[in-house]
């Protein structure tokens, strides 16, 4: 017997023109259950993208509310959202159901150092869009253990920059730091690793950095999503805006990488602050 | 024998020589030309060709020659 089709079905398929891309895999995208933590500028675009390419399962993790001055960057925030102090999460939650009232998106509300880390394990990517290096390490680190793909991405005024970690094939984030990054870190916590919220820098941000950078990393999230790791960064990429210059970098893995010996002795935390 | 290589600023373009021994790391090298340019306390990491270098490396580790053009990139934090 012939197929049948129905004249009309092309345009009342909501991901019919992605399914038009070969690489991409509609259906596992669909199926795909990704991790976002932070829900600030690039947590807005990446959630965005995601929504509108087909990813139906998302946890999102953010510990603010929502301000005035993330209004020239954030998609989903609007500003009867300032007056409320309304948390992040929940109105990106909100907002992005709008997109698409088919996803199941679960807002938390919560430093990323404090949720119980082993639910990344129930994840397929994990996408990092925070403000701070510390956060950043430990998520990484996370992820890494548990074995999940994780793309982290940072901005700076017209600078950004894009790392694909895929355990246990590539170097992870702490792989690529040096003595810059410790001393960020050092600045950021006491010596009891408390907290003391003295360095806490506002750093230019605007929407076109964020918008790209945030692109990028979803678009490496949708490879990795359809079979297609092999076609990712590799390992880092830095964007100009100023130039609108793209460098990729190899990163070598560093054999004394705290992340990397943890993997073979699961006994061991794999990141701490001291 | 000291080497002499080239620090090109990502930012700006600018360059400055620097004279290393095989036993300086790249920490060194990063603190030394973040320094010169008297660049804000934040993040950086430096590239030679199409590698980014590790920090505790040293320059011999690193496979860094003499007249090697390296690259101080600026690494971003915000999100
Ligand atoms: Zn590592």
């Amino acid at each position: 017997m012939s197929a049948i089709i129905k004249a009309g079905a092309i345009d009342g398929d909501r991901f019919d023109r992605s399914r038009r891309i070969k690489w991409i895999d509609m259906e596992k995208i669909e199926s795909a259950r990704c991790f976002v933590a932070g829900a600030g500028a690039l947590g807005n675009e990446v959630i965005k993208n995601l929504v509108l390419s087909g990813v139906r399962s998302i946890t999102l993790v953010d510990m603010d509310f929502i301000v005035r001055s993330n209004l020239n960057r954030c998609v989903l925030f609007r500003e009867e959202d300032t007056l409320k102090k309304t948390m992040k999460a929940d109105v990106i939650a909100k907002r992005a159901k709008e997109l698409n009232p088919g996803i199941d998106i679960t807002p938390v509300n919560s430093r990323i150092e404090e949720i119980d880390s082993s639910c990344l394990k129930n994840h397929d990517v994990v996408f990092g869009c925070l403000d701070n290096i510390g956060a950043r390490m430990h998520l990484n680190a996370y992820a890494y253990f548990y074995g999940v793909p994780y793309i982290d991405g940072g901005t700076d005024g017209t600078t950004g920059k894009i790392q694909v970690v895929l355990p246990p094939d590539t170097p992870c984030l702490q792989c690529t730091t040096n003595k810059t990054h410790a001393r960020i870190l050092e600045k950021r916590f006491s010596c009891t690793g408390q907290d003391i919220s003295i360095y806490e820098p506002k750093i230019p941000a605007e929407i076109t950095t964020t918008s790209i950078i945030a692109a990028i990393q979803v678009r490496e999230g949708l490879k990795i999503l359809s079979g297609k790791k092999e076609y990712c960064i590799r390992h880092v990429c830095y964007y100009n805006g100023f130039l609108n210059t793209f460098d990729s970098f190899e990163v070598s893995l560093d054999p004394m990488c705290p992340v990397h010996l943890s993997k073979f002795s699961k006994s061991v935390h794999p990141y701490s602050h001291s | 024998m000291p080497l002499r290589v080239k620090v090109r600023n990502a930012e700006s373009g600018a360059t400055v020589e620097m004279e290393l021994e095989g036993e300086n790391t790249i920490d060194d090298i990063i603190e030394g030309a973040a320094g010169y340019w008297e660049k804000d306390a934040g993040a950086y990491v430096l590239r030679r060709g199409k590698r980014l270098l590790r920090g505790q490396q040293t320059v011999a580790e690193a496979g860094i020659l003499n007249n090697d053009e390296l690259e101080l990139i600026p690494d971003p934090e915000g999100g």
